[in-house]
């Protein structure tokens, strides 16, 4: 609130009015156990330190992930399409990062291919169909499968998926499309469970002004409650992409880990989190190969940034709507 | 209409006989929410233990001039306040003013009760824990002074330790007034107290206001033209954010000045 | 083709991906427990594991989940409290808080591996704690900080409005507010948000490989000193978690019972999972009813 002017300054203190004025200094604010100044250096020191965090995170990884350039005089444009990683070569050795870019996005393409119609339709299912049968039993159970560890569905690729591409496609079942197959059944709980969330978000007003001039429940979820609900539904699926572009060990398992662009779905590939996983460990803190990897993270966090910034967008212009 | 006022109306609970001495002074106050001019330009003085009852048509910023005084609209970032409300020496709206010791002293009670989700002693105890009141004897003591002077006591004596929330809507709300007793405040602020309630309900915590205000200065915004004739010592009339008449209810009621104060007791608008 | 035909059509079509949905994930689910279940008994749980012999065990690595999961909890609450209560309570709107919120989202929607890179980067090299239970906790802890916000913040919104006027109404301070009546009342969703995100974090494996490590020393169960360097308290040690387990006997393991051992340590996992969750809905279910039921 604003200042009023004082309304009697020249009245003298009286003892009510020296206890209405705060005159405490700030040691004694600090000291008291009821007092406002403890509780909020608390709390901003809190909110700080999820500052600290992220610029940390991004500071230190783009000053570790540059030194491949910077230190070591790797030509940027060359890492970043060059097709070949030979990084133990004797001699010559050649770090071309385009294989696992390609890798990452064609698994986080094919992931949200595969998972958006299942997930979507399971939310119109849940939110539209059958709303008793899915608030009850179908948002729980998938609530709970949004929580299993990304290692188990690499497991279930690992055990289930290969051996049955290996029986009906031939090679050795660990190629491509097995990791997307993977990735776009761990995401499909997220993306079902916000896409339910954002169509029950619908104002049933619309559903009834829709019915009420005839039209069918296919035609209301189409023609209304899907545009309506358009930017949540586009939220819900960058999300899942977005899990889909970050996950490591569950690809790894499955994807096959050869840093060659894959000529089809069949062939073994890799992305940016697998070689990042596979080689990490193996070399020592300033080598090149190690300096090199640092890039690649940093490229997966420049992407990760990316899809934030599309979330973003979305949600803005769907608030603007 | 006025005439059946007049005749539901006895006005002697409220009849003023004495001009009692001034508490608040309020002088030239405007507030704002963002652009929109709430209140404007409002000078009102508050006389002490008496009823002052704030009326008008919903939106005509008589809740937010209440909120004012014990600067519960610092809750509200776009609020901005301008003018002065003088208590006891000091401007109410003066940003030094420590609001935590005025609300002490100025208590509110608001249109929803509102107990915390604790049990009907802890609700009475809460503040005087806060302010620092440690002896287990004074507590209690407090929580059966607060209760009896609201006449809650014989309802609830026998389950104190129960939740607040297990009361009926009246009990909540006279348990509400009881914990803003508790601090022993000057003043009590009523925003809406009875409307969220059944009759009566309302017409118990009127009894107690009228009780209550041997004691304390109470300022009660209320929508029913009938319970500010029934208890209110002076009624301010509030229309489109300002104040277009304040005076003893009595004469306010049987002798409003202004067209548009006879227009909105007469049930012309509003 | 009328309408009527559509609606036919289009409905089936809905339901069968719903019933696609159910299936995937009821036989994945299904799978990993009966495979799992066979393989779990009183010795897979209470053994060491072997790293080249049939029959090892998951003795260490389970509770080295657990004890993993218990520090980053430690450090995460009541920071992730504190930053959730600044952003229902003390933000105002404006540069600062649309900041803190773009980073709190930020910080949600990070690949779990580039915080095991740069848990790696500071907490193991720089700050030296090698790879340790205490590196993977604070990786954790970056991990994990946003969703503990995020339950935090919406537990404040969820109170009503009079709650807060009450309290500021009887001269309390903001804060004295906070901690007295409005945490109070939003502890059982605060509860059950932290549950819930326990599930997460103890699955979670991208992270800890570079943080917490791939091994684990010879515990020793009967040395509780948190100093001696093969106690199971001992902060900086390594400490390979159950779900990191799966992924390296999966990968690089020699042992020849690598089935057993991965579906064991699954269905283990799992289990573990639904109990939060369980365990959560629960507890929101009884707190709830204590709350209304007076």
């Amino acid at each position: 609130m604003k200042i009023g002017k004082m309304v009697t300054d020249a009245a003298p203190a009286s003892s009510s009015r020296s206890k209405l004025i705060n005159e405490k200094g700030f040691f004694s604010r600090l000291t008291d156990r009821t007092s406002e100044s403890r509780g909020k250096l608390l709390i901003y020191g809190s909110a700080l330190l999820m500052i600290v965090a992220v610029t940390a995170i991004t500071l230190f990884l783009t000053v570790q992930g540059l030194r491949s350039f910077v230190v070591d005089r790797l030509n940027f444009w060359t890492f970043i399409t060059g097709t070949e990683w030979f990084p133990d070569r004797a001699e010559n050795p050649s770090f071309g990062a385009f294989p696992f870019i390609f890798g990452s996005m064609a698994v986080t393409f094919l992931a949200a291919l595969i998972a958006t119609p299942i997930a979507i339709g399971t939310a119109i299912f849940m939110a539209e169909i059958a709303k008793k049968w899915g608030a009850k039993i179908m948002q729980p159970v998938i609530e709970i499968l949004v929580g299993i560890p990304s290692v188990v569905y690499g497991l279930i690729g690992l055990s289930i998926i290969v051996p049955f591409m290996r029986q009906h496609f031939g090679g050795t079942g660990f190629n491509l499309i097995t990791g997307a197959i993977v990735v776009g059944i761990m995401i499909l709980p997220t993306v079902a469970s916000i896409a339910a969330d954002s169509i029950r978000a619908v104002p049933d007003s619309l559903r009834q002004a829709s019915y009420a001039i005839g039209a069918t429940k296919w035609q209301t979820i189409w023609r209304v409650v899907i545009p309506a609900a358009g930017s949540s539904l586009l939220t819900a699926i960058i999300l899942g992409m977005s899990r889909a572009f970050g996950e490591a060990l569950a690809v790894q398992m499955v994807i096959g880990n050869v840093g060659k662009i894959p000529t089809s779905i069949l062939d073994p590939s890799a992305t940016l989190t697998t070689i990042i996983t596979l080689s990490m460990g193996h070399t020592t803190t300033g080598s090149l190969l190690n300096d090199a990897l640092w890039s690649l993270g940093l490229i997966l966090l420049l992407i990760s940034y990316v899809f934030i910034v599309i979330i973003r967008f979305i949600g803005k212009r769907g608030e603007k709507r | 209409m006025i005439q059946m006022e007049k005749n539901i109306v006895s006005f002697t609970n409220n009849t003023v006989t004495k001009e009692l001495p001034i508490q608040i002074k309020v002088e030239n106050v405007n507030i704002f929410y963002g652009d929109n001019h709430a209140v404007k330009d409002v000078n009102l003085p508050i006389h002490e233990k008496s009823i002052t009852a704030l009326i008008g048509p919903s939106g005509c910023g008589k809740s937010t001039f209440l909120r004012t005084i014990n600067r519960m609209n610092d809750l509200i970032p776009s609020a901005r306040c301008e003018g002065t409300i003088g208590y006891k020496d000091v401007n109410i709206l003066n940003p030094k003013i420590d609001v935590v010791q005025l609300r002490k002293e100025i208590g509110m009670v608001f249109q929803q009760p509102n107990p915390f989700p604790k049990s009907i002693s802890e609700n009475i105890q809460l503040p005087l824990r806060f302010a620092g009141v440690r002896s287990k004897k004074i507590l209690k003591e407090a929580t059966e002074d607060c209760l009896k002077q609201v006449g809650l006591w014989d309802e609830v004596k026998d389950r104190l330790d129960r939740s607040a929330t297990s009361l009926s809507g009246g009990q909540q709300q006279r348990l509400c007034i009881a914990r803003a007793l508790a601090l022993k405040p000057d003043v009590i602020l009523l925003d809406e107290p009875t409307s969220a309630l059944d009759p009566v309900s309302s017409s118990k915590i009127e009894e107690l206001l009228l009780e209550l205000k041997n004691s304390y200065t109470i300022i009660i915004v209320t929508h029913n033209m009938q319970q500010a004739a029934r208890i209110a010592d002076y009624t301010a009339f509030f229309y489109q954010g300002e104040l277009i008449e304040f005076g003893q209810t009595r004469t306010l009621f049987t002798n409003p000045e202004k067209q548009s104060t006879s227009d909105y007791i007469s049930g012309r608008f509003g | 083709m009328n309408s009527k035909m559509t609606n036919r059509i289009a409905l089936s079509v809905i339901i069968a991906c719903a019933a696609a949905m159910a299936a995937i994930l009821v036989s994945m689910l299904g799978y990993i427990l009966v495979q799992g279940v066979s393989s779990i008994s009183w010795h897979f749980l209470t053994t060491s594991a072997s790293p080249f012999l049939a029959g090892g065990g998951i003795k260490d690595q389970l509770w080295n989940s657990f004890y993993v999961l218990v520090i980053t909890m430690l450090l995460t609450v009541p920071i992730g409290v504190c930053g959730g209560i600044y952003l229902a309570e003390y933000a105002k709107p404006g540069r600062l808080t649309s900041f803190i919120r773009t980073c709190v989202e930020v910080l949600a929607s990070l690949p779990s591996i580039v915080v095991g890179m740069f848990g790696m980067l500071v907490f193991v090299n720089y700050f030296g704690f090698k790879y340790s239970v205490f590196s993977g906790a604070l990786a954790l802890t970056v991990f994990n900080l946003p969703v503990i916000v995020r339950v935090t913040e919406d537990g404040f919104h969820a109170l009503s409005r009079h709650q807060k006027e009450g309290g500021l109404a009887l001269g309390l301070t903001h804060w004295h507010t906070i901690k007295t009546i409005l945490l109070p009342a939003a502890f059982p969703s605060i509860l059950t948000g932290i549950i819930l995100s326990a599930g997460r974090v103890f699955g979670e494996s991208a992270a800890l490989l570079f943080t917490a490590g791939l091994s684990t020393p010879d515990l020793d169960f009967g040395n509780w000193n948190p100093a001696s360097p093969n106690s199971p308290l001992n902060l900086f040690r390594s400490a390979e978690t159950l779900s990191v387990h799966i992924w390296s006997v999966n990968t690089g393991g020699i042992m020849p019972d690598v089935q057993t051992i991965a579906n064991g340590s699954a269905a283990v996992l799992v289990i573990c999972v639904l109990l939060f969750n369980l365990f959560a809905r629960m507890l929101g279910k009884v707190i709830n009813q204590k709350f209304s039921g007076k």
